[in-house]
Order: structure tokens, then sequence, then C-alpha cells
């Protein structure tokens, strides 16, 4: 129970005391995971946006009950800076945890970071504080104190030269009491409570957007073991928060509230096992918004300042249904489930109106061993659709529905000693359509794979062979929009082997070899511009690693690819088609990397590569273009601990970049890439 | 014996079932071109020609060519501070799937789209081997919302890192920097695509 406690789920743990205290036979593992994981999901707290508590490093030590108050005290300053080609950040934290009598604990991280950015004129200073205090067994209750304080100022010059401040300073405390394993009757109850008050004052394009509020909720949740192995759950939660808001030149109060009940059957009776799980939630909420159109885009241009900044009501309802089901009969195992969320949100003042929302899905996993053989078939179906009632409009806008179908085939055979087959067959279908064609959308994708790998394991020399093939339809309902329809077909064949030659000595291989075909459906029509096309690529990559030494390792690395692009130009009387190479293009890049352990903790590394590429593009005039690339960086590793009782640590991972090419910008062409940090602990 | 005959019979009724599944995975029959500018996009042989395919899609307001031309394989988007400050954890572990479910839920939203997504002064670089970077492009939305004809702007520097993938080049990487200047109202710093992004993502 103490470790549920370390989670950063409150409604797992509340679950899990809860199961505790029912008796014994309804304590089964398989149903606490199940009812943990049920409740977990739902649980009200998440819903209405109140945070939960985070974990306490106290609580990892045994409680003492007697002896000083203060049991345990620790210290750990950090320092630090990271180098990447986009920025440097310099950074520093001190860490602060004291353990005290009866498991009271208490936790302070304070951070400060200022970080450059080498692309752009930007930097962005951010300083933080997070306190956590938690009773441990002083209490009847569990009670934990969370105080939390994030200050930041981002500033930025675009291209045009204008600068912007985003600034924040933002400060929470909460006061979270809960307990469980309150029994009446055959009843087991557990109860929560949030006292929480938050303050920012943020200014981001010259508009400001500050809030003061405080939140209070209330949960409860009881069990009840009808039967050996059966649960029912009720939970109840609520939540009002008030304050004031500003934003722009406007302010006013802000107000929300919210409850969700929640009711949930869950069973575990020798070979089946699962959960029936209903929610209903809403909430109402009460704040300044900047005027938005009917897509929910602030829209304020050319609208008066008295008018940019609008009283917003927001009301939501929501109804989730669940269903899961697990069935084990022998080597047999059947997965299903079945879920259905619903839920309306309307705004009194934006253009969005009203949106409806339904999603459904189900689905199906099988799974099945036989001797040497190994079954799954997996099965997935998604209906979900949303409708819109613009601001002052009359009817809805029309339901935009995606459906959604998956089937899946997996087989695993040992065909022989130390000779593995795996087979793989997938198709999946995708649908979206427009109610009364509001839009011309409408298009289906299907998607066709079907995978055959064989692996063998000699002692020493591994091998693999996998074949691929691939067919996607990409199919446009609406006559405005079908020119595009294709298929295309994809063919993949990939050899590959690794071979130990010796202690010290290992070589890699592969070669793939990938074939695509584009079927453009309508490409015969005069109005239609696309053309079938083909292509085909070659890969061949070879790896060779050396451990010259007990010290020193080589990693030599070349990749070999060529490939070319051609457009279908005829069809002859036989059927074949005739296709004129567009574009080939041929690539060699070798690699060089090199590790040396220089001492305990300290490791030196080198790495370089080169590119060539050559390009020929065939047209009216035939193009060639050549160009190279290549990049090396030297660095070293370090790990360094001084000290037991009070050590000092030192990590250093540093790397010196240079890099040409046709694409390397100069920031890219010299950099450093770093991750320094020094901790000490006492 | 029996494990082999049960063994068989799922390793044939798993074959099976994707062959049968052919009716619920079926696409609907589209409409023929007819009317409509068809969308004409560039051949993904160079890192301009993908940059100039988002543009063009933008401006149709046709998600597929959004779609292919981001990458297949692994797709990461990182927000400009503004955006990021506005939409609070909306960006963590922005991948491919979630970047497609932008897009579809933007160009449905009943939007007409001007875009320039390179600023007249900048060069693309020439690619080289697999992948090639572009910093400090700035694209430029002008968004006018059907219903309402409200225009929003959006104006931002980004850099842009393309890959080589099978034969194709597409957008592994895409940065905003920071919003940049109003062009008619150089004072005014407009937002980055983040926010579009932010927007559009929860829908």
């Amino acid at each position: 129970m103490t470790t549920a406690l370390r989670g950063p789920a409150p409604a797992a743990v509340l679950v899990m005391l809860l199961l505790a205290a029912l008796p014994a036979a309804a304590q089964d593992e398989a149903a606490a995971d199940s009812l943990g994981a049920a409740v977990d999901s739902t649980l009200a707290s998440q819903d209405m946006g109140i945070q939960p508590p985070g974990g306490y490093r106290g609580q990892d030590v045994p409680v003492v009950t007697d002896g000083p108050f203060l049991v345990s005290l620790r210290n750990m300053p950090k320092g630090g800076v990271k180098a990447t080609v986009q920025q440097y950040q310099y950074y520093g934290q001190w860490d602060l945890a004291a353990v005290m009598r009866d498991g009271i604990s208490a936790d302070n991280h304070a951070g400060w970071s200022w970080t450059d950015y080498r692309k752009q004129d930007k930097t962005i200073e951010r300083r933080e504080d997070q306190f956590s205090w938690n009773a441990g067994q002083s209490l009847p209750v569990t009670a934990t104190i969370l105080g939390n304080w994030d200050w930041s100022e981002d500033r930025t010059v675009n291209s045009a030269s204008v600068s912007n401040l985003a600034a924040r300073n933002y400060k929470r405390g909460s006061l979270n009491l809960s307990k469980s394993r309150l029994r009446t009757g055959d009843f087991v109850h557990s109860l929560r409570g949030i006292g929480q008050i938050e303050d920012q004052k943020s200014i981001n394009l010259g508009q400001r957007n500050d809030f003061t509020e405080g939140t209070g909720s209330l949960g409860a949740q009881t069990g009840w073991e009808i039967a050996p192995g059966l649960v029912l759950a009720g939970r109840l939660y609520g939540t009002a928060t008030s304050g004031t808001r500003s934003l722009g030149e406007s302010d006013s109060p802000s107000s929300a509230n919210g409850d969700t009940i929640g009711l949930g059957v869950y069973y575990e009776h020798g070979w089946a096992g699962g959960r029936v799980h209903v929610s209903q939630g809403n909430f109402e909420k009460r704040y300044l918004d900047y005027r938005r159109n009917f897509n929910g885009l602030i829209d304020t241009v050319g609208v008066g300042e008295g008018d940019k900044v609008l009283q917003e009501i927001e009301m939501k309802d929501a109804v989730s249904l669940e269903f899961e089901n697990t069935m084990r009969l022998g080597r047999l195992k059947l997965d299903t489930s079945l879920a259905r969320d619903m839920d309306d949100l309307e705004y009194a003042a934006s253009g969005v109106g009203r949106k409806e929302r339904q999603n459904d899905a189900a689905a199906a996993a099988l799974s099945f061993a036989a001797g040497r053989d190994s079954f799954t078939v997996n099965f997935g179906y998604v209906y979900k659709w949303d409708d819109q009632r613009y601001k002052n409009a009359t009817t809805n806008r029309g339901k935009q529905y995606t459906k959604g179908r998956d089937l899946a085939f997996g087989w695993y055979r040992e065909l022989f000693q130390a000779t593995d087959l795996t087979v793989k067959l997938h198709q999946g279908l995708t649908q979206d359509i427009a109610q009364d064609q509001f839009n011309d959308n409408d298009k289906d994708r299907l998607d066709s794979d079907a995978n055959v790998k064989i692996d063998r394991a000699w002692s020493g020399f591994r091998t693999s062979l996998g074949f691929n093939y691939k067919q996607v339809k990409d199919i446009a309902i609406r006559e405005a929009r079908s020119s595009n329809n294709n298929v295309k077909d994809s063919y993949e064949i990939a050899p590959g082997y690794t071979w130990d030659l010796a202690d010290w000595l290992m070589l890699t291989q592969s070669y793939r070899l990938y074939i695509q075909y584009t079927d453009y459906l309508y490409s015969d029509l005069p109005s239609v511009t696309r053309r079938d096309d083909y292509s085909k690529r070659g890969n061949l990559n070879t790896r060779m690693t050396i451990d010259a030494t007990e010290r020193v390792e080589i990693t030599l690395k070349h990749d070999y690819n060529k490939r070319f692009n051609a457009t279908k130009t005829g069809t002859d009387a036989s059927g074949s088609s005739s296709y004129f190479k567009d574009q080939i293009q041929s690539t060699n890049k070798i690699e060089l990397g090199l590790k040396y352990k220089a001492a305990p903790g300290v490791i030196l590394e080198a790495a370089t590569f080169r590119t060539k590429d050559i390009k020929d593009t065939y047209g009216t005039t035939t193009r060639r273009t050549t160009t190279f690339s290549g990049e090396i960086w030297v660095g070293a590793q370090v790990r360094k601990k001084w000290g037991r009782t009070s050590p000092l640590e030192l990590s250093a991972a540093v790397r010196k970049y240079n890099a040409y090419g046709p694409s390397v910008t100069p920031t890219s062409a010299d950099y450093w890439d770093a991750d320094v940090w020094l901790k000490w602990s006492f | 014996m029996r494990r082999r005959t049960l063994a068989g019979a799922l390793a044939l009724g798993g074959l099976l079932l994707p062959l049968l599944g052919g009716c619920i995975f079926e696409p609907r029959t589209p409409e023929p071109p007819a009317t409509g500018t068809p969308v004409t996009y560039l051949p993904q042989t160079s890192s301009a020609n993908v940059w100039a395919n988002l543009e063009r899609s933008l401006n149709a307001g046709h998600a597929p060519g959004w779609e292919d031309n981001i990458s297949q394989d692994v797709f990461v988007y990182e927000p400009d501070s503004q955006a990021e400050s506005l939409f609070p954890g909306a960006f963590t572990g922005w991948d491919r799937a979630r970047e497609v479910n932008f897009i579809n839920n933007f160009y449905n939203s009943g939007v007409t789209i001007q875009a320039q997504m390179k600023d007249d002064g900048f060069t693309p670089p020439p690619d080289s081997g697999t992948q090639t970077t572009w910093e400090g492009v700035i694209y430029d939305l002008i968004i006018t919302n059907n219903a309402d004809n409200s225009v929003t702007r959006y104006r931002a520097s980004a850099i842009i890192t393309f890959t080589l993938e099978g034969n194709f080049w597409y957008i592994s990487r895409w940065r905003d920097q920071q919003g940049e200047s109003n062009p008619d109202s150089p004072g005014q710093i407009l937002s980055s695509m983040g926010v579009l992004r932010g927007t559009f993502a929860s829908k």
C-alpha cells in the first residue's frame, strides 16, 4: 500500500486503498488491477482540471515513530550547462528533502535557467520553486500541502526586428486531505478534499492575462462486494472555483463549477474478468476571452478595443460508457472492449456556438499458442462524428463522420532449430464522410500490408530475410476532388546478416530493394495532369565493429544508395508499360567512429562522415549535379563521483561539431553539443 | 495431433480473415473528376517540391496532398513558445497520426485558405544525401471562414527537416520558431500554425 502512495495519480491510490479494505476474496490481484485502472481513467478530479499532488520523497524511507523529530535532511545542489545546435542553456537547482518522525516529509525544488537560442534572436529565463509537505501518519487523515511558483521571461525579436516579451509569474498553493478504509457495514468508503489558490500575472504581445482564483473540491467513493469476485463501486465528485480575471484591458469576476458521477461493476471469476463503467460529468465556466470566430480562432482584426474581449460562459455535458472483458481458456486469450463517449459543448459568446460529439469504439484481440505456433488476430472499429451549430445559426452545420476498421493477423512459428518465421497481415480502412455533403472532402483510405520475415541464428552468425508488400488506396469521393485518386503498390525485399568473425570483430551487412508503382486512377482523362510512375531504390549497408583493444572501439560504416524515378509514357498492345526515367541518384556515405576509454569514467570519442551525392535529371536537357557533405566531431565523456556519504558527482559529455554541405547553415557548421553538470549531496 | 489440427485451422482462419474482410474493407466508388480544378502536385523528388505541395494542398483544401508529403514513418512537430503557452501539453508526442487528424479537421471546418509557404527572399538549399534542413523559412496563411466571412492570418518562421524515405522526400520535422509580423501592419506579430494545430487538433 505504501508503494501505491508514491504514484502520481491519487485516483489509483484511492482505489487501491479501497480494495485493501474489502474482504480477502475481493483482493484478487487481477481484480485490483482491473478496478484500479478503470477508476483511474475516469476519476472526476482529472476531468475538473484539479492537479493531483506529486510524489513525496519522504515516503521512500521507513516510518520512524520515536527519537528526534527530524530524522534526515538532505541537500542536493546541482548546476550545469547544456548546448545543442539549437540553443545554449545554463541552469542551477537546489533540491531539499526532509524526513521527520511519524512519516512526515517535506521536499523543495528550486531552479533557475537561462536559454539562449542560436538560430533566432530569442532568450528565455525561468525561475521555479516546488514545495510539498506530507503529514505522514501524524494525522488521522492523509494530508499534503503543495506549493508551486513558475516565473519566466521569453524575449524574441522576429525577422522584421519587432520584439515581444512573453512573461509569466504563476503561484499556486493547495491543501489535499483524504481518508480511506472507512467502513460502514458491507460498504467501504474513501473521501477526498482539495483546497487550492492560484495567482497569475502574465503579458504576451502587449496583452495581459491575469487571474486570482480559489478552488474547492470534494470527492467520495464507495465500494461494495456484492458477491465473491463481484464489486460495485460508485463515486461522486464536485468542484467550484471563484475569483477574478483580467484580459487585455478588461477585468471581471470568474467562476467554474462542475460535478461527476460514476458507477462501475468489476468482476473476476475464473476464466473471465472485466468491468462495466458509466460516468457522467458536466461543468460551467465563466471567464473573459478574446472574440472568436465560428472555428474558435481569435478574431479581433478590425474590432473596436471594447469588443475584443468578451465575457464567456462555457458549458459541457459528457457521458462515458465502457465495457472491457478478458477471457482465458487454456492457451487462448480473448480481450474485448466497447466504449462510447458523448459530449455537448456550448459557448455563449464565441462564434463556435454549440458542438456535439460522439465517439464509439470496439476492439477484439485473440491470441492463441499451440506447440511451436502462436497466433494473434486483432480487430478494431471506430465510429465517430461531430456536429456544430454556429452562434445565432438556426440549423446545424452537418455531421462530420469518421469511420475506421482494422483487421490484423499475426503468425509466429519456430520452423526448426534457431529458425523463426513471422507472418503479419493487415488491412485497414478509414472513411471521412460529410453529412449532406456540407464539404467536398469525403474520402476513403485503404491500407493493406503483408509482411513475412525469417530469422536464423547460428552460433556467431545471424541472418534475416524480410519481404514486405504494401498497398495504399487514396480515394476522394467527390468529383471536385477525385482527380488525384491513386493506388500505390510497394514491394520490399531486405536480406541481411551479422557475423561475429572474431571476439574483436563483427561484420553486419544488409541489402534493401524497394520498388513502388503509383497508378493514378484517372490519368487517362485529358483534364488530369498526373501520370503513373514507377520508382526503384537499392540500398547496401555495411558496418564493421572492431574492438581493437579493451580500450579502443572502432566502427566503420558504408552506405550506398541508388534510386531512380520514372514516369509512365505508354502501354503497348501486349499490355506492357514503358516508363521514362526522370531522375537517377546515387549516394555514397562513409563513416568512421572511434571510442577510447582513457581512464575509469573517462571516454574520448570522435566520428566523421562524408557523403557524395550524384543526381542526373533527364528532360529536354540532361543535368548532373554533384554535391558533397560531411561532418566531424570530437568529444569526451566523463563520469566521476567522489565521496560516499556526501558524494560530489560530475557528469560531462562534450562534443565539438564541424560540418559542411549545401544545406548546412553557419549555425550548424560550427557548434558545441554538451551536457555538463555537477551535483553535490549532503 | 489435435493441437496441430487446431493450429492449422487457426492459421487458415487467420489467413482467410483479411481476404474475407473484402466486403467491409471495400472503399466507396468515387465520382469521376468533372468539376473543380484538379490539384496538381509535383513529384516528391526534391525538398522544394514537397514544400510547394503543401502550399498547393492548403490552397485547394485537399488533405491527401498534405498527408502524402508528411513523413510516412516518423513526423515530429515542435511548437513555438506562444503556441505552447496557449495549448499547454497539446503538442506532446505530436506525430503523423495527429498531424493527419489536424489537417483533416482544419480542411473540414469550412475554410478557404490563401497560402504562401515560402517568403520571396528565401532560397531553398539544394538536397544532399538523405536529409535536408531549411532554416528560417517564413510561411503565410490567410484563412477565411466561409460561414461568417471572418479572416484570420498566420505567419511564422520555421525550421523544416526533409528526409528521403524510400524513393521520395517527406517532411519529417517541423519546428516553428516564432510569429512573424503582419506585412499589412508590421507592428503586429501574427501567430504560427501551432495555434491552428492546437485549435483543430482536439475537434
